[in-house]
């Protein structure tokens, strides 16, 4: 009860833009008697962590996904229809995320479907998107195998992924290749999907490059882990040079402040911090980069970082963004401002709102969007493009911390490409 | 090995004393009201919340903070036993069970409609920063602050339960409600006391975690599972055993982390499968 309770009054906040766009009623009113136009606005249902640890991610999708509807509606909408949005807490439950999905097309009627932060949730949804025959932009769930396997290899077509998988925090392998210092490496990974795979992909690209490498301790900390320090102080026994952590959200928040407690960086060379450009964890941990309690040891990077590209369409987005809820956006936000460019692109190509036409339309489509511009991947249906990692440094110029000393891998070197070879999604 | 292995116990002992905190007031209110509160782990939740709001939003002294958190989940816990909870003493346990639920998702609706649904982590205070140097590994005076204020918390029960008269009565109206009323005990009083009491032991261990661990709404339901493990296998309503068995839970998932990384939380549950099959009363139930 209390969960429909809690749902009913986010989506009242939630869709304060969607619904003061206020499509419903008056856009029939203006369609009746119109009976070429197509009736109704186009309703485009979201999905994202909205309570716990990680909850900042899909407020920020829904906000990301808010400022881009606005801006739409404001400029007349999709071939002349306004756009709607209802947005729903996955709770990183995979049975929740289908049953949103399920109620969200049967039910409410959306045309098109984005969101979900986790993998587990993604890749129980795949399947069933086949049958409700929607196409859905995933915006953060990170799992290779979501593109992978289910697009390229099982060939579900209503898939699309707009964010940087996985591949994004095996990143590290690039960036430490010529660090000839750091040659024991320990992971403290989350333990599911998510964390599996990182760890993986990181240490068979790593070996490429460095075949003296060394992987000398793994822990695993599931969701809701509060205490992090037995698995600090388990991979610190093997006295590692440099720690691979992939913990997000206020976990990673939490993780960094107990490896601080525990003396950590007076003994490592480097932290990897899969998405330690995430914006809700710089904010976290600003008080201790101020005091440069890391050491300018902690490294990371993310799906988007608002400091890059340099561009036109970045600055207006982050302004926008900015001006709109006060805060900076995070790659959550980025990534479903694009979906719902993205599915702008895709409807005026194919001229309707057709799940095949549209899904056609996007294939091998060049988009410009803030994080610059995204190729999506025919084969995959992935979105490539390119994302600095980065030190986490204060910078004058802004109000919380930021990934500085920039490197940029081009997306082409670090991402996988058809056709894949597996890796294991297992410990 | 034997340094990992020291170092990896302390670690566990300080985890451990989380856990006691938590699972004392669920077994002491067990043990003498009988009832399996559920929405204890919400108790826990609203002493870091109210910790968190006076300590990193309100900018309080982080010990009056603890204090002023005591106090106010201890009145929630007086508004819970005297409205609420008083009612289903004799009823039938899953009753019981519906209605401490019932409370678990009011809680958790209640924090995510005051304080939002995301995550927030105050500054650690200063003095708590750094740690020194044990079997050639550092060790943060922070765990160690949680391992003494655990263990004076484990005094302090055993010496007001065994040496005062408040827990002469505690004792004899757990041993049998009637017969204390009958020579004279308060007994809803009673209850009542016992009940803020084991509401506050809750939110002190939710208030001594908000400087490292997340608050957020859900780590209540996060942590009462473990507690109702340890005292299952401590035996329900048994403070020496859910002390006893904090401290295996505690210790054993630490070590498991670092022998058995693939497992880990796996270990306090076989332990708990195993009691239940030797010992279904559990280590020290009667």
């Amino acid at each position: 009860m209390a969960k429909n309770i809690s749902r009913r009054k986010f989506l009242k906040n939630a869709v304060i833009g969607g619904a003061a766009i206020g499509t419903g009623l008056g856009s029939y009113q203006i369609t009746y008697g119109q009976a070429k136009k197509p009736a109704g606005p186009i309703k485009i249902g979201g999905q994202g962590a909205i309570s716990g640890a990680h909850a900042d991610y899909g407020w920020q999708m829904m906000a990301g996904a808010t400022l881009a509807i606005e801006e739409v509606n404001a400029k007349g909408g999709i071939l002349g229809r306004k756009l709607e949005l209802k947005f729903m807490d996955e709770e990183l439950k995979p049975a929740t995320a289908v049953k949103n999905a399920r109620y969200l097309v049967t039910d409410w009627g959306a045309d098109f479907l984005f969101g979900v932060d986790s993998s587990g949730s993604a890749m129980a949804l795949g399947p069933v998107l086949a049958e409700l025959n929607r196409l859905h932009f995933f915006c953060h769930a990170a799992t290779h195998r979501l593109t992978e396997e289910l697009v390229a290899q099982r060939g579900i077509p209503q898939i699309f992924r707009m964010v940087a998988p996985v591949y994004q925090d095996a990143l590290a392998a690039w960036i430490f290749k010529d660090n000839p210092e750091i040659k024991r490496w320990a992971g403290i990974n989350c333990d599911y999907e998510y964390g599996y795979v990182a760890w993986n992909l990181f240490k068979e690209n790593i070996k490429k490059f460095r075949p003296d490498v060394e992987f000398v301790a793994a822990a695993w900390a599931p969701f809701w882990t509060m205490d992090f320090s037995s698995h600090i102080s388990a991979v610190m026994a093997e006295k590692p040079d440099a720690i691979f952590a992939t913990p997000w959200a206020g976990e990673g928040v939490m993780l960094l402040r107990q490896a601080l407690m525990l003396g950590v960086f007076d003994k490592i060379h480097a932290w990897w911090q899969g998405m330690g450009g995430s914006v809700d964890l710089l904010e976290g941990i600003s008080r201790e980069i101020e005091g440069d309690k890391f050491k300018g040891k902690l490294w990371g990077t993310a799906r988007y970082i608002h400091n890059f590209p340099v561009s036109p369409e970045n600055k207006a987005f982050v302004d926008a963004f900015r001006k709109r809820w006060g805060k900076f956006p995070n790659y959550s936000a980025e990534a479903s401002y694009s979906t719902i460019y993205a599915i702008k692109a895709g409807v005026e190509k194919a001229k309707s709102i057709d799940r095949e036409k549209v899904g056609a339309a996007l294939e091998g489509i060049e988009l410009k969007t803030p994080a610059g511009v995204r190729l999506i991947r025919k084969e995959d249906h992935q979105a490539v493009y390119t994302v600095p990692a980065g030190r986490v440094i204060k910078s004058p110029d802004y109000t919380i911390p930021i990934l500085g000393d920039l490197r940029v891998i081009p997306a082409k070197d670090y991402f996988r490409h058809p056709p894949f070879t597996p890796v294991a999604a297992t410990k | 090995m034997l340094e990992k292995l020291i170092f990896q116990g302390l670690i566990g002992l300080s985890l451990s004393m989380y856990l006691w905190l938590l699972a004392a007031g669920l077994t002491l209110v067990f043990g003498v009201l009988g009832v399996l509160n559920f929405a204890h782990g919400s108790l826990f939740m609203l002493g870091a919340y109210a910790t968190f709001t006076f300590y990193g939003k309100l900018g309080l002294n982080f010990w009056l903070s603890i204090l002023l958190s005591l106090v106010s989940v201890g009145i929630i816990g007086a508004i819970l036993e005297r409205f609420f909870f008083r009612r289903i003493y004799e009823i039938d346990l899953p009753y019981q069970l519906i209605l401490t639920f019932g409370f678990i998702l009011i809680f958790d609706d209640l924090v995510k409609m005051l304080w939002g649904g995301v995550a927030m982590i105050p500054p650690l205070p200063n003095f708590f920063e750094g740690h020194f140097q044990i079997v050639g590994r550092s060790f943060p005076y922070y765990n160690l602050f949680i391992i003494f204020a655990g263990a004076a918390v484990a005094l302090l029960l055993w010496l007001t339960l065994e040496k005062t008269w408040w827990g002469r009565m505690i004792r004899a109206s757990a041993s049998d409600r009637e017969m204390a009323n009958a020579i004279g005990i308060n007994i809803p009083l009673l209850f009542t006391t016992v009940f803020v009491f084991s509401a506050m032991l809750a939110a002190l261990g939710g208030a001594l975690g908000t400087p490292v661990r997340v608050v957020a709404p859900g780590i209540g339901t996060a942590m009462i599972i473990q507690a109702f493990v340890i005292t299952v296998i401590g035996g329900l309503g048994n403070l020496k055993g859910a002390f006893v068995g904090a401290l295996i839970v505690g210790i054993l998932t630490s070590f498991g982390i670092l022998l058995f990384p693939i497992f880990e939380m796996f270990i306090a549950f076989v332990v708990m499968a195993v009691v239940l099959m030797v010992k279904p009363e559990g280590l020290f139930g009667k």
